[in-house]
């Protein structure tokens, strides 16, 4: 066997492929098993629905039908889309400046900023819940406060749909933290001294120096808040209003109070087409920073 | 290779070994129970039973483990009834609080031990009121009764029968609320109580095997025009708590008036300072809210049958009958002679003639489905 020049210099060795590909069965077989097929099983009994004698199957959409046309289950989807874009766009306009600040100070301050920032990561979101209803909710703690100073009470959102959106946002900031302060690392001091020296405001660095630096890091931030916000069962469960619910909660509730496992797989299935579609953005950015 | 880097790779194995998922066997001797209940049940079974039962059958343990909710539990059913498939453990041997129908096909399956026929010193002695089936010991009763802040209604005006009630809430709106009737008996027993009271109060008049789509429809509807027609006067202009216990909470918030709940939770809450010592708890006189019986099960295929055997036995005797009325504020699943006398006298006021007990099975999916598709919605957000 005679080794051709190419391949000396960059260093192709048999076997080297098949070990790489070893290294990555694992977390593939992983995805597959407990993923992939789990979502094209749940396709499957969706769409391939017992016959009501219960001899044989058929295939049939009626399932999905029965929610697109029922007004309970799309007000239950609507509001878990006002709720995920709600929050979402809350945990920007409070993620990015925190992110700002910790990239751009330094000191002792900054630390505890970021503690307190990160502090929300090691809450369970079940205490999070009821310690919230302590606060926020009827003659909680800011009502207290507020009546000391002669102020009339708040609109307490307990049990209201802002009820899970304070909770979720406060429990999401750590992660889009997180990943923006990391986003914020690929802007250089230098850029920015660049556009100072210019004469550009605060205001301009951040808009044509910072933000397109840093849009990948949204999206990324996006897709994954939105992707855990979509999903979420406590904070709507108990801080939120009886109806509508999130799909979190009713898909649990057709499950396992009304023991109709096809619809609440018929309503998992439609959240999670929701989903791909951030999932498909933050896998588009991924590729896009890994293409040479 | 270097001490520390050695340290740090042991450190880190063992880390993950803790991580690693741990295979449980039964172990002889101890008993697996589970329960669906609130944790004032589990504290009662971790504080009371579980010493007694312990110190009188030495060798046997109890593991008590909180399957969180009736599905939950199920859950473990349905892991029992597979491990009864293939000659396995199930690792299960007592339910604290289940119906033996479920899962369906269970009692024909063999799945749960036929209690009657085991040879129970204390079979006898239960009251003949609670009894529901063969496989199933009632050991304890709990009703639903309104508790209420006497600083905010004085006890002579507490209302007494539905129609007080009503006239109340909606004389008093934002005072009053209940849970959703899927989270929480104290909710689902109030939606009962107006669906009865849409049925000319007969509690006889629904039964497990008489649901039908029509009777369902015939039936709830009514209910719901009574309960949506209440909502605007609900706490926040139609709230609804998430279970007991955040109803308990907005009480003793000082948020509502008036509650419903289940009569050993609320009694459990005024001990321990959850409700403040000047709630006041008063039950409906024309038809009482409903409440239940809870009824142990024992499984066939578990590995300490014999043990959980005595066990259900125990829980009849008349010690921990007793603890259960005074304890835990719940009824006695005895006949009332089997209880300690002065207890008896003591508690002569809440000793129910009747407790309403509504079936579950088809009717209950109705009304879960019913009342979140018909009464939740009606929520008047600009009140």
């Amino acid at each position: 066997m005679s080794l051709t020049p190419a391949s000396d210099i960059v260093g192709k060795k048999p076997g080297r492929g098949l070990s790489g590909l070893l290294l990555v069965a694992i977390p593939v077989f992983l995805v597959c098993w407990m993923v992939i097929w789990p979502i094209l099983s749940a396709i499957w009994r969706t769409v391939w629905i017992r016959n009501d004698g219960g001899t044989g199957s058929s295939f049939s959409l009626e399932t999905y039908v029965f929610f697109f046309s029922d007004q309970y289950s799309l007000n239950n989807l609507y509001v878990t889309l006002w709720t995920t874009a709600v929050c979402a766009a809350l945990l920007l306009v409070i993620c990015i400046p925190i992110a700002l600040y910790l990239r751009f100070s330094t000191g002792k301050l900054a630390a505890y900023v970021q503690g307190l920032a990160i502090f929300p990561m090691f809450v369970p979101s079940i205490i999070l819940s009821y310690a919230l209803i302590r606060v926020l909710g009827p003659n909680g703690t800011v009502d207290l406060l507020l009546n000391a100073v002669n102020l009339p009470k708040i609109r307490s959102p307990y049990l209201t749909p802002w009820g899970p959106v304070i909770g979720l946002v406060w429990d999401n900031i750590p992660l889009t933290v997180l990943i923006l302060v990391s986003g914020l690392g690929s802007v250089s001091n230098q850029s920015i001294e660049a556009a100072r020296d210019v004469g550009a405001g605060r205001l301009a660095t951040f808009w044509y120096i910072i933000l397109p630096r840093i849009s990948n890091s949204i999206l990324v931030a996006i897709s994954f808040t939105v992707l855990g916000l979509f999903s979420a069962f406590t904070l709507p469960y108990v801080l939120g209003p009886a109806a509508p619910e999130m799909m979190g909660p009713f898909m649990q509730r057709t499950f396992r109070d009304l023991n109709d496992p096809v619809m609440a797989i018929t309503q998992a299935v439609i959240a999670f087409g929701f989903c791909i579609v951030f999932g498909l953005f933050y896998v588009r950015s991924v590729a896009k920073n890994r293409a040479p | 290779m270097k001490r520390r880097a050695f340290m740090l790779s042991v450190g880190g194995a063992a880390a993950g070994m803790v991580l690693l998922p741990r295979m449980a066997f039964a172990a002889p001797g101890v008993i697996d129970w589970y329960t669906a209940s609130d944790t004032n049940i589990l504290d009662f079974w971790t504080n009371v039973v579980k010493p007694k039962f312990e110190a009188a059958n030495p060798g046997v343990m109890l593991n008590l483990v909180d399957a969180g909710d009736n599905a939950g539990q199920l859950a473990i059913a349905d892991r029992a009834v597979a491990a009864m498939q293939t000659s396995t453990d199930p690792q299960a041997d007592y339910f604290e609080s289940a119906d033996p129908r479920l899962p369906a096909g269970a009692i024909d399956g063999g799945l749960y031990v036929n209690l009657k026929e085991a040879g129970l010193s204390n079979w006898s002695k239960i009251n003949p009121l609670a009894i529901d089936s063969d496989y199933s010991v009632p050991y304890r009763g709990s009703q639903v009764l309104l508790a209420y802040d006497t600083a905010k209604l004085d006890p002579a005006n507490a209302p007494k029968s539905w129609a007080d009630l009503v006239a109340w809430i909606k004389a008093n709106p934002g005072q009053f609320i209940y849970n959703r009737p899927d989270k929480g008996g104290s909710g689902g027993n109030f939606v009962r109580r107006a669906i009865y009271e849409a049925n000319g109060k007969d509690p006889a008049a629904f039964t497990t095997s008489n649901f039908t789509a029509e009777a369902g429809e015939k039936a709830l509807t009514p209910a719901w025009d009574i309960l949506k027609d209440l909502s605007s006067s609900l706490f926040d202009g139609g709230a609804y708590t998430g279970g007991n216990t955040p109803s308990l909470q907005l009480l003793g918030q000082g948020a509502v008036t008036i509650i419903p709940a289940w009569s050993d939770q609320a009694i459990s809450a005024i001990n321990t300072g959850v409700l403040p010592e000047t709630t006041g708890l008063v039950q409906l006189q024309d038809l009482a809210l409903p409440g239940g019986f809870s009824r142990s099960v024992v499984l066939a295929n578990g590995v300490n049958k014999d043990a959980a055997i005595k066990l259900a036995d125990f829980i009849l005797s008349e010690e921990i009958q007793s603890a259960v009325l005074s304890e835990l504020g719940g009824f006695p699943g005895v006949a009332w002679d089997y209880v300690n006398q002065d207890l008896r006298q003591k508690y002569a006021d809440v000793i129910p003639t009747t407790i309403p007990s509504f079936p579950g099975g088809d009717w209950e999916k109705a009304i879960n489905d019913g009342w979140y598709r018909n009464v939740a919605p009606n929520v008047d957000r600009n009140a």
